[in-house]
């Protein structure tokens, strides 16, 4: 026991070795922070010089902050889940079933706006838990089970809609998304609509939920390391399926806003909302919070996308840039959380082949 | 005590590999510290130590996962043929779905090869000669998952030895009888043997010291990551071994300076039956530290997440405090005072990307909400920050994410994180495994102070070592019921290791 000693003597200088406490506002500004402001910069930046006629004008801007409120409602749908380790390959199809579900309640059984509302939200709520429980109870992988829900979803809005528009809404029902605050009196035009506000009370619940609350920590906890947590004493199942119940409503909500938008149950406007909304959500992981999924990322980046394939259709690119964009898009985000990950762990293990010699 | 003469080979031939002067160094700890040792054709070299001795470290420098920070290794090259390093981690790294013959890998595919059919007939005599040549050949046609471990072994060596030009290689073989049997032990040391009668030299990492007595024809003793002994087994015999690897000289037991008293009964269970334990019958009083000992496979491992309910188990009766508690869960058993610190720390003890405070603060966060449910993040940190003191994590930062501090320093915050809410019932699981030596006492005292503040303690771990300083007494499991209860003078580190095993006298080891 005598030898103890010597080795116990920790070196000072590795002990307290470590970067020094960087400068806040320096860290805060940095590139790897929010490197998605950066790029929003530079992408207005270039629009502006190269249209500024179309590119300027504060109606482009009102029309597309309205326009993807709903994408970023679909992409805190996606969040949720995706904190607590569960994809939602569901979400386009739960928006699109929404969509016709609020548009035919109204049409076919006369069903009041207000109440039709209500009712596609519950229904949405409802698809959350059967996800969950399937994901939860059946141990199903959740990447299988939201892709089996979301055929599922396709097929009952298929089902609803007969592939057709619906048309012939109410009018109150209307002026639910397409209502707002004037910005410029006598110039209806000019304002923030009601999609706005809600986009940003939701994401602002959201945000205290995940960051501020103990429901939150729990909630990362479980997407990091479900086994971990559960002997921390987190319900990680039950966590899972609030996630897919909190992110089928906002679904749902989301379905609503653009069939009020668009005035017509529309078939075809929900499913196209996975991609964009995934996207967001991992290029947001990589903003602010160093690799985790969060709520202000999010909102970001699906503004930054948008202000991108925006630019890029002013200049007169074809529609599928959109796609193009995302797709692109998604595989930096994932590259590039996926590097923010590696980098961070640094030289903890240096891996490396030892130098061999030969003997005689 | 230190022997640093070395030995050369027995048949007075270079050796096939030479380390020389081995150094590692890990922040805080040295790991290796001059280590030298060799090889020679024909024989079989143990290397013992207890668990943090440097053993595990020696093999992954040599395997190519760590880089040395001085030292150098050498292989023969004599009469051309180039001698190569042959490693078996203890994982074996085969793919359990696969067949025998698939894990194999008989056919070396190149090229347009890869797209040729199999010659099925003719990858199964070879598969059959391959294992052949350790003892009874079995099915390689069943996926290996459906093998006994003893089996899985043998084709984790017929492979690593497929393709030697020559025998004068190199095998190191790393706590390979972790998961065996005792016959199938047996079987996997007479394929060793035959392979070291064969010309090739073996390196035999292990800490269970009966099998480098049955096995070895060399011992070299790890401590602390010094080289402390290096002798012929000849000259060795069990007492003198355990002297080497606790550095307790022979016929002297250390013995816990812990003379606390014990009070009321904490955790009562009787009939405890699951997985491999049968009618297990517990007690622990409260500022009492009960050990549990037993070789793996004896039911050890599964104790401590049974009782915290984390594994299902059946009990005839169980109280905790005394008030029944039958339907258990990891929750329901924080809110009644337990904690339990797993032996896995990445997969069951921690959120490795999550920072040091939110880690600490993960079972119970509810002391430290304010209005609206919010966490106080203010309150939080001050908190963190005042255990990251108390409990001399280095660096104390509680900011930082919990995978960057070294593994002696994240043992130390899942204690914080269990140890602040002053559990009633502390169970442990290996609580020292990784843990370098300073960072171990740390955690040792941590231990005697929760016991003595009234806390009730059952520590399960495989250091014989580590359970004779901590506990009070020490239940040994051996095949799913406790088969001994040592306490006082009985309690030593040979008594463990001969109950543990079932071993009448020390003549049978």
């Amino acid at each position: 026991m005598k030898k103890t000693e010597a080795i116990q003597t920790v070196d000072p200088a590795v002990a307290d070795r470590g970067p020094a406490k960087k400068n806040g506002v320096l860290a805060a500004l940095s590139f790897r922070n929010i490197s998605a402001i950066y790029i929003f910069v530079v992408l207005f930046a270039i629009f502006a010089i190269i249209t500024p006629r179309t590119f300027l004008t504060p109606g482009t801007w009102l029309v597309l902050l309205d326009a993807q409120s709903i994408t970023v409602l679909a992409a805190i749908a996606v969040l949720i889940p995706l904190v607590n380790g569960v994809f939602n390959l569901a979400i386009g199809a739960e928006v699109g079933f929404a969509v016709i579900l609020v548009a035919v309640l109204q049409t076919k059984l006369n069903m009041p706006w207000g109440l039709a509302i209500a009712v596609a939200i519950l229904i949405g709520a409802f698809i959350g838990l059967v996800s969950g429980l399937i994901i939860t109870k059946g141990k199903i992988d959740s990447f299988i089970a939201t892709l089996g829900m979301s055929s599922i979803l396709l097929a009952g809005l298929a089902f609803l809609s007969e592939n057709r528009q619906i048309i012939g809404l109410q009018d109150g029902f209307r002026l639910f998304a397409t209502g707002g605050l004037p910005l410029v009196p006598d110039n209806p035009n000019f304002k923030l609509t009601n999609p706005v506000f809600i986009m940003l009370i939701v994401a602002f619940i959201v945000w205290y939920l995940l960051e501020r609350t103990p429901v939150g920590r729990r909630m990362y906890a479980a997407g990091y390391n479900p086994d971990g947590a559960r002997l921390s004493g987190v319900n990680v199942a039950r966590l899972q399926i609030a996630s897919l119940v909190a992110g089928g409503i906002i679904a749902a909500l989301a379905g609503v806003l653009l069939a009020s938008r668009i005035n017509a149950g529309d078939p075809t406007v929900g499913p196209g909302l996975l991609l964009p909304a995934l996207t967001a959500v991992f290029l947001g992981s990589t903003q602010f919070k160093g690799g985790r999924f969060n709520v202000w990322g999010t909102v970001i980046s699906v503004y930054v996308l948008a202000v991108g394939i925006k630019g890029l259709q002013l200049l007169g690119a074809q529609n599928w840039v959109s796609d193009l964009f995302n797709g692109v898009a998604l595989l930096a985000a994932v590259g590039l959380s996926r590097w923010e990950r590696t980098a961070k762990r640094g030289s903890a293990i240096k891996r490396a082949t030892p130098k061999f010699g030969r003997g005689k | 005590m230190t022997n640093e003469s070395t030995i050369g080979s027995p048949m007075g031939t270079p050796p096939l590999l030479s380390i020389e002067g081995m150094i590692k160094d890990f922040p805080g700890n040295r790991a290796l510290d001059n280590v030298s040792l060799q090889v020679g054709s024909g024989e079989v070299v143990a290397v013992v130590g207890h668990n943090g001795s440097g053993k595990s470290t020696l093999v992954k420098i040599l395997a190519g996962v760590y880089t040395s920070d001085g030292g150098t290794v050498e292989l023969s090259s004599q009469d051309g043929f180039d001698t190569e390093l042959h490693i078996i981690h203890q994982d074996l790294g085969l793919a359990n779905e696969l067949t025998g013959i698939e894990n194999l890998g008989i056919t070396h595919y190149h090229g347009a090869s890869s797209f040729a059919p199999f010659d099925r007939k003719k990858e199964r005599a070879k598969a059959r000669e391959l294992i052949g040549r350790f003892g009874e050949p079995f099915d390689v046609d069943i996926p290996i998952s459906k093998l006994a471990p003893a089996q899985r072994s043998i084709i984790g060596i017929a492979r690593a030895l497929d393709g030697w030009q020559h025998p004068r290689n190199v095998l190191i073989l790393d706590e390979p009888t972790e998961a065996l049997h005792a016959t199938e032990v047996r079987v996997l040391f007479d394929a060793v043997k035959k392979l070291a009668a064969d010309g090739a030299g073996v390196i035999f990492i292990s800490h269970r010291l009966d099998e480098v007595l049955d096995l070895a024809d060399r011992v070299v003793v790890l401590r602390d990551g010094r080289k402390v002994a290096d002798e012929p087994r000849s000259d060795l015999d069990h007492d003198r071994l355990v002297s080497y690897v606790t550095g307790i000289p022979v016929g002297e037991a250390e013995h816990g300076e812990n003379a606390r008293r014990a009070g009321e009964v904490v955790l009562d269970i009787k009939g405890l039956t699951g997985e491999i334990l049968e009618g297990v019958d517990l007690q622990v009083r409260s500022g009492e530290v009960v050990g549990v000992a037993g070789v793996l496979g004896s039911g050890r491992e599964a104790l401590p997440a049974m009782i915290y309910g984390s594994i299902d188990a059946d009990v005839e009766s169980f109280t905790l405090d005394g008030r029944p508690y039958l339907k258990r869960s990891p929750r329901e058993s924080i809110r009644r005072g337990t904690a339990f610190v797993p032996g896995d720390r990445a997969k069951f003890g921690s959120v490795r990307p999550m920072t040091a405070r939110e880690n600490v603060t993960l079972p119970e966060l509810k002391s430290l909400t304010g209005a609206g449910g919010a966490i106080s993040l203010k309150r939080e940190r001050e908190h963190a920050q005042t255990l990251m003191q108390e409990y001399d994590v280095k660096p104390p930062r509680a900011e930082q994410v919990f995978a960057q501090f070294s593994g002696g320093n994240q043992q130390k915050i899942v204690f914080a994180k269990w140890l602040r809410n002053r559990p009633s019932l502390l169970l442990l699981e290996e609580p020292t495994q990784g843990v370098d030596i300073g960072a171990k006492q740390a955690i040792y005292d941590a231990i005697d102070r929760a016991a003595s503040t009234g806390a009730a303690v059952l520590v399960c771990s495989s250091e014989a070592k580590e359970l004779v300083r901590l506990c009070d007494r020490v239940l040994v499991l051996r095949d799913g019921r406790i088969a001994a209860e040592l306490a006082g003078d009985e309690l030593t580190e040979t008594q463990l290791v001969i109950e543990g095993y079932g071993l009448k006298s020390e003549d049978e080891l």
